[in-house]
């Protein structure tokens, strides 16, 4: 009997586990469900030792143990199948999965031989065929997820945590993964499995933890599995409504289409994307984390080139080859990785609003200070930033305040089409107001807005139509009556079923 | 037979190793060519070019281990000369016996590479700037130590180290053979295997419950014994102490990895070093052949050694361009670990 109970973990000012509890039985599978930043996944790290929480307990048997490091995770009989996986791409197939494991023989040296038969054995009960020598960088990623799931059952733990293994294997891998997991359930192993497919928990566990923004809110038994409607209001806390059908009329009724992409495609991430957006329009992208939405935003912007598909932009057809092409062409881009992708720390303020503009004139254009001060000065004032000096360092900022830096820095070129990616990721909730009401006065004036977000609050908010992304493609368009929390949050998990999906 | 020499040859191809391997055949046969095959096939041309490289060569092989589990350590060169100095200076000025001075200088080049380490790993300082600094450092305690060049060293070391044993097998060549087998050894523990897990992706090495910095701290003890003998080769073929000599050692030893095909993060062997080196030094053997060649073909024609060292410079240029350009997919790793050795490591289990 494995036990968590009140586990606490805070990351700078984010608390990602406020509270968390699950407990797993010996031949049990338990599905440990939840949206997006749910805490899911740090909950599996802090049994794999990797993230260390501020408080809470955890116990084997009754009995408490503490995991500081993943030795002691692996001492304690639990082994991991890692999301992003755990194997070491220079390193061949038995080396990856013998890794800490290995077995020894002569004066200190590794069995080759006997690592070689184990490893053959291991892959044969995963029906895995792939040469055994090849370095895993160089292996299919179902390969590579089928590796991880093995490398950690050949482990022999009494607790599997399997953390979104499925996410790249083909529908027959999964078939035999479940039966192996089953057949380990039988033998007596606990297993949590984390994942996003709905019908994979009905079809493989025993029982649910559903998590909600960092808290246990629901233990569910085997019988309640199959009711989605149940499994959605825990995930969201609301009552999800039969959803309705609701016409592309909507949004042919607003005119002019100023961006259309059709059969956008950019290996592995994108597979087959096609949207519309027309002017003066806030659209909505949502889905869950990877489902394409940032790569899609860089296709549009000419950092990532598309292997196929189409991107026709002011009723051309374009093709940018640098995100400067797109700049010059009206587009703007703002990125919720400020501190990667926006904020030059050590610049001023001032420095940090004008970039935008420079972006759009001569190489060796001639700039004044005074120019740029007081280019930033009226940006500051029309947009109503609350910002210190205008000759403080960006760095100087909050957060918050940082990201409505970027937001003026790209309102104050007037672009004709925004992308912004999370663009509030991390930001406050004042600034996170300032900042959509910002967007809807662009908007009004007849810019085109495209917004990527992790936060379904925000695109609830905020969008006027809503594309939700799943695998690589268009799951579904939510407009008018459709566009409620509760569609949202079930187109996100891939509940509708094909017939259904519309296309924009 | 001929589709096992084909898959094997397919194999090595896409061994770290291949380009060194390469790039060392093509100057090995330049080399031989210039100095004509009569001349370079004889036990003393192997002798001298084996003696006097050695400190090289060692210090190649040390790095790689370093490079091997993702760190560096750019003031290897001057912990040579850290060695000759405490060889030299113990048994001339406190009179201690010559044996244990030496054993005292060796451990002091291992104490100073883990002290390299405890900085690198422990600390967690970006590993480049770091032993940059500690060069420095180094380079003031040896002068402290020995304010001048000066020292001898007893006949029977220097007479031993320059021998043939067997009439064929240089001594200097022992003392790599003994390396490369204690490294046959070190591979084929389960030590081996971490190293290369850690070099590659220490977050993942530490999800499966190694600990990445005794594994990386390891590297530096092993790295400290290969330069403290790479030291005392440089004190019996030198047979004097020198406080700044070697100092470029340091960089040049991490070209030579490079070169071989070494990069940093679980990729690459130490015969990537051991090639690297030994391209380094056919170059400049051969380059000071042909210069020689050329005096005495061209009448009346002046030569001074930073000719031959432009020429040799700008062949291992094109060599490094060589191995980055054919290893086309190990571009953005060897990118990516030069930012490492930048930035200040990570924490694991925070």
């Amino acid at each position: 009997m494995f036990e968590m109970r009140g586990i606490t973990k805070d990351f700078d000012a984010v608390k990602a586990l406020k509270g968390a509890s699950l407990s797993v039985r010996p031949g049990e599978i338990r599905s440990l469900l939840g949206a997006n930043g749910s805490g899911k996944s740090t909950l599996v790290k802090v049994l794999a030792g990797l993230v260390k929480p501020d408080g809470g307990e955890v116990f084997i048997d009754g009995k408490p143990v503490r995991i500081r490091t993943s030795y002691d995770s692996k001492q304690l009989g639990i082994a991991t199948a890692f999301q992003d996986l755990s194997l070491i791409p220079t390193m061949t197939v038995i080396d990856n999965i013998k890794l800490n494991k290995e077995t020894v023989g002569h004066f200190g040296t590794i069995d080759v031989k006997k690592d070689r038969r184990d490893v053959e054995e291991l892959l044969k009960l995963f029906r895995v065929r792939c040469d055994l020598d090849a370095y895993a960088q160089t292996l299919m990623p179902s390969t590579q997820s089928m590796l991880e799931v093995a490398k950690a059952v050949y482990a022999k733990p009494r607790l599997l945590l399997l953390d979104e293994v499925t996410a790249t294997l083909h529908h027959d891998e999964i078939e035999g993964l479940f039966e192996l997991l089953r057949k380990l359930r039988d033998e007596g192993t606990a297993i949590v499995y984390v994942t996003h497919r709905m019908k994979e928990v009905a079809k493989l566990c025993d029982s649910a933890t559903i998590m909600r923004n960092g808290e246990t809110v629901a233990e569910l038994a085997r019988d309640e599995l199959n009711d989605l409607d149940g499994i959605v209001y825990h995930m969201t806390g609301k009552v999800p409504d039969k959803a309705k059908a609701c016409g592309a009329q909507a949004a042919a009724a607003e005119g002019e289409a100023l961006l259309e992409v059709s059969g956008l495609k950019y290996s592995p991430k994108v597979r087959d994307l096609s949207l519309t957006a027309y002017k003066g329009e806030i659209l909505g992208i949502g889905g869950l984390d990877g489902q394409g939405q940032s790569e899609f935003i860089r296709l549009l912007l000419g950092e990532f080139q598309p292997e196929a598909g189409a991107i026709r932009y002011r009723g051309k057809e374009v093709r940018f080859r640098r995100p400067a092409e797109a700049v010059e062409n009206g587009i703007g881009f703002i990125s919720g990785e400020r501190n990667r992708e926006a904020i030059f720390p050590l610049r001023t303020i001032a420095e940090n609003l004008f970039v935008g503009r420079t972006a759009t004139g001569g190489l060796f254009k001639f700039i004044g200070n005074r120019r740029v001060n007081g280019f930033a000065r009226e940006a500051v004032e029309k947009y109503n930033i609350k910002v210190g000096e205008l000759e403080d360092p960006a760095s100087s900022l909050s957060g918050g305040n940082q990201q409505k830096l970027i937001v003026a820095r790209w309102i104050a070129v007037m672009p004709e089409l925004l992308l912004l990616d999370d663009p509030t990721k991390g930001v406050d909730i004042a600034s996170r107001r300032e900042i959509h009401q910002i967007l809807r006065q662009c908007a009004q004036k007849g810019m085109t807005v495209v917004v990527s977000s992790s936060d379904n609050d925000e695109l609830m908010d905020l969008a006027d139509r809503i594309y939700v992304f799943y695998e690589g493609r268009v799951q579904a368009l939510l407009s008018c009556e459709d566009k409620t929390q509760e569609r949202l949050v079930a187109e996100m998990m891939g509940f509708a079923e094909k017939e259904e999906r519309a296309n924009g | 037979m001929a589709e096992a020499i084909r898959r094997r040859w397919g194999h090595f191809r896409r061994q770290p190793v291949f380009t060194g391997f390469c790039l060392f055949m093509a100057v090995l046969a330049l080399n031989i060519i210039i100095q004509t095959p009569a001349k370079f096939f004889t036990v003393s041309n192997f002798r001298i070019l084996l003696s006097k490289n050695m400190p090289l060569i060692l210090t190649c092989l040390g790095q790689s281990v370093l490079m091997m589990c993702g760190v560096l350590d750019l003031s290897t060169g001057i912990q040579l000369a850290f060695v000759n100095v405490i060889a030299i200076m113990l048994p001339q000025e406190l009179g201690v016996p010559v044996g244990l001075g030496w054993a005292c200088a060796l451990t002091g080049g291992v104490l100073i590479s883990l002290f390299c380490g405890f900085c690198i790993v422990k600390l967690r300082l970006p590993a480049l700037l770091t032993t940059f600094s500690i060069t420095y450092i180094i380079k003031g305690v040896n002068v402290l130590i020995m304010g001048e060049p000066q020292g001898k060293v007893e006949k029977i070391i220097y007479k031993t180290y320059d021998s043939v044993l067997f009439g064929f097998l240089p001594f200097a060549a022992l003392i790599l053979l003994a390396v490369l087998l204690i490294w046959q050894y070190i591979k084929r523990t389960r030590y081996g295997r971490h190293m290369y897990a850690v070099g590659n992706n220490p977050r993942n090495a530490y999800a499966v419950g190694i600990n990445p910095e005794r594994v990386q701290m390891k590297a530096f003890l092993i790295k400290g014994f290969i330069v403290g003998l790479a030291g005392l080769c440089l004190t019996a073929s030198n047979a004097s102490g020198n406080p700044l000599q070697a100092e470029e050692y340091g960089i040049r030893s991490l070209s030579a990895c490079m070169l071989g095909g070494m990069n940093f993060g679980g990729w690459g062997t130490l015969s990537c070093g051991l090639f690297g080196a030994g391209f380094l030094v056919i170059v400049q053997n051969a380059v000071y052949y042909l210069f020689n060649f050329l005096t005495k073909a061209i009448q009346g024609l002046m030569i001074n050694s930073y000719w031959q060292n432009l020429v040799s410079d700008t062949i291992i240029f094109l060599g490094l361009l060589a191995t980055i350009i054919t290893a086309k997919a190990q571009r953005e790793t060897l990118k990516q670990g030069f930012v490492k050795q930048l930035k200040r490591g990570e924490k694991y289990g925070g």
